[in-house]
């Protein structure tokens, strides 16, 4: 499954330290992302695995290091970002879907301003992707209007519609109730199966080990075990790795 | 009972009957709106009919005031009107200002709050008209409105800026990851959210301003507080003017104050569910 033979990776991050202050929360991190692969980030709280996410688009700065993606170094001031940027959907915990705009006009938004599709153009994209995360009929509804499942389908689908090359999800299931995991959780299946790469962090091991090509276990801002679900969940090597499962599992 | 207010009256209520009681007797002033409407409609209707009764029984003094009045009141909603189109755009200014990452403008932004908001409107005015005459040619509305604005881009900027606050980070966030710029993410995605929690202060600050018209009266300005102090100066009525003058007044904010909280509930329409 894994493509780490073709030639350039997606996504290079080499060497990133990054602090908050005195507190290292990233320690020489290097990791490689190939065009296919889902790559799914798992790790105690306060591991880093969030931050890492966020320095891919540059929502975290990095202290030093590099991170580039399809081979421009985002942190580079003359590389604009914005543009970087629409080419990464980006999902949250806490989904952050426009509470201003209709279900629709989420979606419509960024294509509209910064590709300069025509509108019509845009609210078919939207409703085909409202079709495919399951939740057409509400197109006209306000975000508050919805349950948090819905919302969180809805924010995957913004992401989708910049149609960008790459997802990253942040613990998107966290911040729901319990029955709404599955529904989001069978959209990113979808969303894998059609081929999409995708970073993920989480804790649904169910999903990791359905559709993850790589885990990577961090913990402390390092980066301990990259593997195969198979490597990471039934033979860990790393004894931080072993206890985490235990706790988990 | 939230619904009762937001879909008109429930049966058998009569408009000024807007007192909620909950079932099992409880009289909870849990709700403020209700309590503000009651002592809204019962100032506004006590005002109108004071002035009212005042006028047809003695229409000597006090309607001849009344007729007297409009020209000044015309002068006080132009100073008013002008004052807010300067105010708002000047706050919105200064409360970016003051979220500015970059030092210099926040700097500046800040001393301009911080001075402001420690000389009284009153010293301003004397102030902005004198200082003004001495090295330009400016007219009394003029200064006047620069006055004003000046002082209430301060207070309005200090709204701005709680509001541009209160709006979630995640919402930038979002912005920004979907590939918006700093400038489009607060045009499209922070300002509309913001807006909500500031009007209704910044409405609030614009019915201050109109009562704070009438200071600009001690320049000569003839807005409605000058009308009414030539009027007494030349009858002696001084206690009848006054008493007019204070009810108009009254009745304009009252009036204004209304006109804002309609505002306020329109703007939630995107939090009401289905």
């Amino acid at each position: 499954m894994t493509n780490a033979n073709s030639a350039e990776p997606i996504i290079r991050i080499e060497h990133v330290w990054k602090f908050f202050g005195e507190l290292p929360a990233l320690q020489d991190v290097s990791l490689h992302v190939y065009q296919g692969q889902r790559v799914v980030i798992i790790g105690p709280s306060g591991s880093g695995k969030s931050t890492l996410l966020r320095s891919i688009n540059r929502l975290e700065e990095i202290n030093s290091g590099l991170i580039s993606v399809d081979g421009i170094d985002v942190n580079d001031p003359k590389n604009d970002i914005n543009k970087i940027r629409q080419n990464l959907g980006m999902v949250f915990q806490q989904f952050n879907l426009f509470p201003h705009k209709t279900v629709l006009q989420n979606l419509t938004m960024a294509p509209c301003r910064l590709r300069g599709m025509p509108r019509k153009e845009a609210e078919e994209l939207a409703l085909r992707l409202l079709n495919k995360v399951g939740i057409s009929d509400k197109a006209h509804a306000y975000p508050a209007m919805l349950s948090g499942g819905q919302q969180q389908r809805v924010a995957i689908a913004r992401a989708l519609a910049m149609q960008p090359e790459l997802m990253l999800f942040d613990e998107p299931t966290s911040a729901l109730d319990p029955e709404m995991v599955g529904e989001v959780l069978d959209v990113m299946v979808n969303l894998a199966r059609d081929g999409m790469t995708m970073i993920c962090v989480t804790h649904e091991m169910g999903f990791a080990r359905t559709v993850a090509d790589v885990v990577v276990f961090m913990d402390k801002g390092q980066i301990l075990e990259v593997g195969s679900p198979e490597d990471i969940y039934e033979h860990p090597q790393h004894p931080r790795l072993q206890q985490f499962l235990k706790q988990v599992l | 009972m939230r619904e009762n207010e937001e879909n008109g009256l429930p049966a058998g209520m009569a408009p000024e009957g807007k007192i909620e009681v909950p079932a099992g007797g409880l009289v909870l002033p849990d709700s403020e709106k209700g309590g503000i409407v009651n002592a809204w409609s019962l100032s506004l209707v006590g005002a109108v009919v004071v002035l009212t009764v005042l006028c047809t029984v003695w229409p000597d003094p006090y309607l001849e005031i009344l007729r007297f009045l409009p020209g000044g009141l015309v002068v006080t909603f132009e100073v008013t009107i002008l004052s807010i189109v300067c105010a708002i755009p000047l706050g919105l200014i200064t409360g970016l200002g003051r979220l500015s990452h970059n030092r210099v403008i926040n700097l500046i932004a800040s001393t301009y709050v911080e001075v402001i908001r420690g000389i009284p409107l009153l010293v301003q005015i004397f102030y902005i008209y004198y200082a003004l005459a001495k090295f330009l040619q400016v007219s009394g509305l003029t200064s006047a409105v620069i006055a004003i604005s000046f002082c209430y881009g301060a207070y309005m900027g200090e709204v701005f800026r709680a509001g541009i606050m209160a709006v979630p980070k995640g919402q930038t966030e979002a912005s920004r990851s979907l590939g918006f710029n700093k400038v489009q993410t607060m045009l499209f995605v922070v300002l509309p959210q913001a807006l909500r929690t500031i009007i209704p202060p910044v409405g609030n600050e614009c019915i201050a301003m109109l009562k704070d018209t009438s200071l600009v009266s001690v320049m000569a300005m003839p807005d409605l507080m000058q009308f009414g102090r030539s009027f007494a100066a030349k009858s002696y009525l001084y206690f009848e003017t006054y008493t007019v003058i204070a009810l108009i007044y009254l009745i304009i904010t009252l009036l204004l104050s209304k006109a804002v909280s309609i505002l306020e509930s329109r703007l939630n329409y995107y939090d009401k569910r289905k």
